[in-house]
C-alpha cells in the first residue's frame, strides 16, 4: 500500500473528526424537521460556519508563516462601526459605504504587517496590542444615543439587508465563502507566494538563502488577513442588520480554533486553507449542536477550549511519531 | 584526474579579536576532484570554508575562482559562482515536495502559476542525470535524513553548482546512508563535479578523497595526493611532531586501582543505538578522561548516567547503591553535570552569580518558614567566588555577560556548592581563554584530591592527556580502547578513535 502524506492522514483525520462530530449530534439531537439532521438546519450550520472560514483563510496564510493574529476581532468591530458611522452620517452609496469597510480591514492588516514583519515585534504580543487599539477604536467612534450611551446602530440600507440573504437558502455570504476558500487555496498552493508562505513558517533560515523576501511574505500574509476580516465584517453586520461594538468577541478565537482543527501547525510550516474551513465547519457544528441539545451556550466555551488542547497535545505526538518512522524509514529503505 | 584549478585561496589570514585563527593559508580544488579537509578542533577547517562561502570576511588574502581574482561578500556571492554548500542542520522545508524544494524561490511559472509539469520534469531529469534515489513529488516529511540531504545536494545541483562543499555530511546518517552518498559522491566526480569534503572521520577521508589538504594551528600543515594518504601520517601531521612534554602532546598516566569505585556502569544501553553495552568504573578520586570523535557517543553515555535521557538497560551504580537515574535524583545523590552546551543548558544569563549558584542548591539553603534566606543564598554565592576565583566578584552581576571562561565557574560553583561524590563535565574548557583553562583544570584537579570521582568528556586531546588519570576512547557507541598507567600520546588516542588500530590489525 502507498503510504500517504502526513498531510493527507492529517486531512483524513479533521474529516473524521467533523463527521464523528455530526454523526453524534444526530443520535443525540435527532433528524428530521426542526431536528439536528434536518437540510435547513445543516444549511445554517454551513452559513455560521462561512464568516470564520472566509477569515480562516487569511488566519491560515499567517499561521503557516508561524505568526499568529489575535486582532481579527476587533479589527472586525472597527471595520463594522466604520461603516455604521458612514451609514448614519452620510449619504454616501451602499457601494462605496463597503469599499471604504474593506480599506479599514486592509489597514488594520498592514499596520499588523508593519508591526510584526518590520518592527519585528514577536507576533503574539504584536496583535495583541493592536487588538486592544482596535477595539478601543471601535468605542470611540461608536454612534451614541442623546444620553452618551452607546447604542446598537441599525443598518437597514435595502442593498445590506439584501447581502444578507441569498438565493433560495444558498446565502450569498457562503458563496462569498467557497470563492475566497478557493482562491485562497489555489494562491497557496499553485503561486510563489503560496511556497514562500511554508518556506517562511518552516525555516526562515532556509527561505532566505533561497531568495525569498521573509518580511514581505509576512507582511502580505497580514494584509490578507485585513482583507478577509472586512468581508467578514461586511458579511455579519448585513446578517446582523446593525453594528455594535460586541461584533466579532469571538472572532479572536474562531478562525484560530478553525485552524488548529483542521490541521495548520501552530508552530508553522503546514495546513492549507481546505483544513481550516474543515475546522471551522466542525465549530459551527459544534455551537449548532450544543444549542439543539438545549444546553447552556456557555458550555459550548468549554467544549471548545477542550477540544482546542487535545488538538493540539495530539497533533505534538502525532508529529512525533510519524518523523520518528519516516526517519527509520528513510534509514531502511534508504536509500536502495 | 587532475584537471584544471577551480578554486584558490591564496595566503588567507584571519584573526578573531587579535588571535590569530588563519596563517598564511592556501587551499586548492580541482575541477573534478573530492578534496577532502581535516584537521584537529580549532584547527581553522570551518573558519576557512566560512570565508570562501562569505559568512567571514578575510583579514588578508585573495580568493581564485577559475583563475579570476573574485570577492565573495555574502553566501549568494558564492552561489552566483557556483559553490553550494550542503550544511549540517539541514534547510529542507518538510511540508512541500522534493521538486518544490529543489527549485524554491525559482520556480518555472505559468502567468502567476507555477508550471509544476515542468517543474516536476526539470527534477526528473537532475535525479536521473544523477541517479539519486527521490521521486519529484514525494513529500519531504515522508523522508528520512540521508534523503533530505539529497534533496540539498540535488539544489546545488540544479543551479549548475560545479564545486559542493559538505561539512561532516555523514555526521547524522545511519551507515546505509553513508554507503549511498559514498556513491553518490564518487558519481558526482565522475562528472567532473568538485566536492570539498570536511569529515573528522579518516577513513572515509581515506575512502573518497583525491587530495587531502591538513591544516593545523591555522596554518597549512600538508597537502597529500591519495597515494600519500596514509592514516599513521595523516594522524601524525594533524597533531604535529612536538615532543614537548609540557605541550601535553605525551603523558604517563597513573591511576590508583585500590581505590574505592564510586562510580560502576554495567552494559549500559541507548535506546536508539547511540551506545552500547557501557561498562566502565570510576575510583574515588580519579579523573577518567572520555575520548573519541565528536558523535562517539560520549555524551549521550554520560546523559544516561546522569539521568537526562533514559538508557534501555543496563545499571548505574553509585557507592554500591544503584540509581535510578533523573536529574533530580542525581542531584541529591551527589553527582554535577556540566552540561557541553553551556549557554543553553549550564546557566541562566540573565540572572546573577547568585541566582545561578542558587539554583541546584536550594534544597540546602536555609530557610525563614518558606521563604528562602536571602543572607543564607548571599553567603554561599560569596564562597563559591572565593572558591574559585569568579570575576567580576560581584554577586549581583548578570552571568550572561561575563566571560566564557568565568561563566563555566559559575557552572561549576554551583557544584562545589554541594556535598559532590561525582562530577561529569562535558567540554569543560571549550571556546575558553588558555588562562581560564588551566584555572578549571586546576578546579578539577582539587576536587579530585578530595575524593570526588570525575568524569571528563573532551574533544581536546591536549586537554584529554593534561587532565585524566585514566583515559577510555569511545568509537561509534563502543568503548574501544582503555589506556591505564602507559604512556600515551595524542596520535595514540586520536588512532584509537579513528579506529585505525583495529584496521590494522585485521
Amino acid at each position: 500500500m502507498k503510504r500517504l502524506s502526513q498531510t493527507a492522514m492529517r486531512r483524513l483525520i479533521s474529516i473524521g473528526m467533523l463527521l464523528v462530530l455530526v454523526a453524534l449530534f444526530t443520535i443525540l439531537a435527532g433528524f428530521g424537521q426542526g431536528k439536528f439532521f434536518s437540510s435547513a438546519n445543516l444549511i445554517e450550520v454551513v452559513r455560521d460556519a462561512s464568516v470564520p472560514a472566509i477569515i480562516g483563510v487569511g488566519v491560515t496564510f499567517v499561521i503557516i508563516t508561524s505568526g499568529i493574529d489575535l486582532s481579527t476581532g476587533s479589527a472586525m468591530a472597527l471595520v463594522g462601526m466604520t461603516m455604521a458611522n458612514i451609514y448614519e452620517y452620510t449619504l454616501l452609496p451602499f457601494k462605496v459605504m463597503v469599499l471604504i469597510g474593506i480599506l479599514v480591514g486592509l489597514a488594520c492588516g498592514l499596520f499588523n504587517g508593519i508591526v510584526i514583519a518590520k518592527l519585528h515585534v514577536p507576533e503574539f504580543i504584536g496583535t495583541l496590542a493592536t487588538m486592544s487599539i482596535y477595539r478601543a477604536l471601535t468605542y470611540i467612534i461608536a454612534i451614541k444615543d442623546a444620553n452618551g450611551v452607546i447604542k446598537s446602530q441599525p443598518m437597514t440600507h435595502s442593498q445590506y439587508v439584501w447581502l444578507g440573504t441569498g438565493v433560495g437558502k444558498f446565502y450569498y455570504v457562503i458563496m462569498a465563502m467557497i470563492v475566497i476558500v478557493l482562491i485562497g487555496q489555489i494562491v497557496l498552493k499553485y503561486t510563489r507566494y503560496g511556497t514562500n508562505l511554508y518556506s517562511v513558517g518552516a525555516s526562515r533560515k532556509a527561505a532566505t538563502l533561497s531568495g525569498i523576501n521573509v518580511e514581505m511574505t509576512q507582511l502580505i500574509a497580514y494584509v490578507i488577513t485585513g482583507f478577509t476580516v472586512a468581508v467578514g465584517a461586511v458579511f455579519t453586520t448585513a446578517r446582523l442588520q446593525s453594528a455594535t461594538t460586541a461584533i466579532g468577541t469571538d472572532f479572536e478565537f474562531n478562525p484560530i480554533a478553525a485552524a488548529v482543527v483542521g490541521g495548520v501547525a501552530l508552530s508553522g510550516g503546514s495546513g492549507d486553507v481546505i483544513g481550516t474551513t474543515i475546522g471551522a465547519l466542525f465549530m459551527a457544528t459544534l455551537e449548532n449542536g450544543v444549542r439543539k441539545l438545549d444546553m447552556n451556550t456557555s458550555y459550548q466555551y468549554v467544549i471548545k477550549g477542550i477540544i482546542i488542547i487535545a488538538v493540539v497535545i495530539f497533533d505534538a505526538t502525532y508529529k512525533a511519531r510519524m518523523d520518528k518512522k519516516a526517519k527509520e524509514q528513510g534509514a531502511k529503505e534508504g536509500l536502495e | 584526474m587532475a584537471g584544471s584549478t577551480i578554486l584558490e585561496a591564496r595566503n588567507i589570514y584571519k584573526s578573531f579579536s587579535g588571535v590569530p585563527v588563519l596563517q598564511d593559508v592556501h587551499f586548492e580544488v580541482k575541477a573534478g576532484e573530492v578534496h577532502a579537509l581535516m584537521g584537529e578542533n580549532g584547527a581553522g577547517k570551518s573558519t576557512l570554508i566560512k570565508i570562501v562561502t562569505g559568512v567571514y570576511s578575510k583579514d588578508e588574502g585573495q580568493i581564485y575562482w577559475e583563475g579570476k581574482p573574485v570577492e565573495i561578500n555574502n553566501y549568494q556571492d558564492c552561489q552566483k559562482l557556483g559553490v553550494a554548500c550542503i550544511y549540517q542542520e539541514l534547510s529542507v522545508i518538510p511540508p512541500l515536495t522534493v521538486a518544490q524544494n529543489v527549485f524554491l524561490g525559482r520556480e518555472p511559472r505559468n502567468g502567476p502559476f507555477i508550471d509544476y509539469g515542468k517543474m516536476n520534469r526539470m527534477t526528473q531529469e537532475l535525479i536521473d542525470r544523477y541517479q539519486f534515489p527521490l521521486k519529484p513529488t514525494t513529500v519531504v516529511d515522508n523522508l528520512g535524513i540521508g534523503q533530505r540531504q539529497l534533496i540539498e545536494i540535488l539544489k546545488g545541483l540544479s543551479q549548475n553548482s560545479k564545486l559542493l562543499i559538505m561539512d561532516e555530511p555523514t555526521a547524522s546518517l545511519s551507515g546505509r546512508e553513508a554507503e549511498m552518498l559514498f556513491r553518490i559522491i564518487e558519481q558526482l566526480r565522475s562528472q567532473g563535479v568538485s566536492i570539498i569534503y570536511i569529515s573528522h572521520r579518516l577513513e572515509e577521508v581515506y575512502k573518497l578523497s583525491d587530495r587531502l589538504t591538513i591544516l593545523r594551528d591555522g596554518k597549512n600543515a600538508a597537502v597529500l595526493e591519495k597515494e600519500e594518504i596514509i592514516p599513521a601520517k595523516v594522524i601524525e601531521t594533524m597533531i604535529g611532531k612536538v615532543v614537548d612534554e609540557s605541550a601535553g602532546s605525551k603523558k604517563m598516566l597513573h591511576s590508583d586501582d585500590s581505590a574505592e569505585v564510586r562510580l560502576d556502569v554495567k552494559g549500559l544501553t541507548d535506546a536508539t543505538d547511540r551506545f552500547r553495552n557501557i561498562s566502565f568504573q570510576v575510583h574515588i578520586g580519579e579523573i577518567l578522561g572520555l575520548g573519541g570523535l565528536i558523535g562517539a557517543g560520549r555524551t549521550e553515555v554520560v546523559r544516561a548516567i546522569y539521568g537526562i535521557d533514559k538508557a534501555a538497560s543496563g545499571e548505574v551504580t553509585l557507592d554500591g547503591k544503584k540509581l535510578n537515574p533523573s536529574p533530580r535524583a542525581s542531584i541529591l545523590e551527589g553527582i554535577g553535570f556540566v552540561p557541553e552546551d553551556r549557554r543553553n543548558q549550564g546557566f541562566i544569563p540573565l540572572l546573577s552569580t547568585t541566582r545561578n549558584v542558587a539554583l541546584t542548591n536550594y534544597d540546602i539553603i536555609k530557610k525563614n518558614g518558606a521563604a528562602i534566606s536571602d543572607a543564607d543564598e548571599l553567603d554561599m554565592s560569596r564562597r563559591a567566588i572565593k572558591a574559585i576565583d569568579i570575576r567580576p566578584s560581584d554577586p549581583d552581576k548578570q552571568v550572561g555577560v561575563m566571560s566564557g571562561g568565568n561563566q563555566q565557574k559559575v557552572v561549576l560553583g554551583k557544584w562545589l556548592m554541594r556535598d559532590l561524590k561525582l562530577l561529569i563535565v562535558d567540554e569543560p574548557t571549550a571556546g575558553i581563554d588558555v588562562g581560564a583553562k588551566d584555572e578549571i583544570y586546576s578546579i578539577l584537579e582539587e576536587l579530585a584530591q578530595n575524593g570526588v570521582a570525575v568524569i571528563v568528556v573532551t574533544s581536546d586531546l591536549q586537554e584529554l592527556l593534561r587532565v585524566s588519570h585514566r583515559i577510555l576512547v569511545m568509537r561509534k557507541g563502543d568503548i574501544v580502547k582503555e589506556f591505564k598507567n602507559v604512556e600515551v600520546t595524542q596520535a595514540m588516542v586520536l588512532a584509537a578513535g579513528q579506529g585505525v588500530e583495529q584496521e590494522a590489525e585485521k
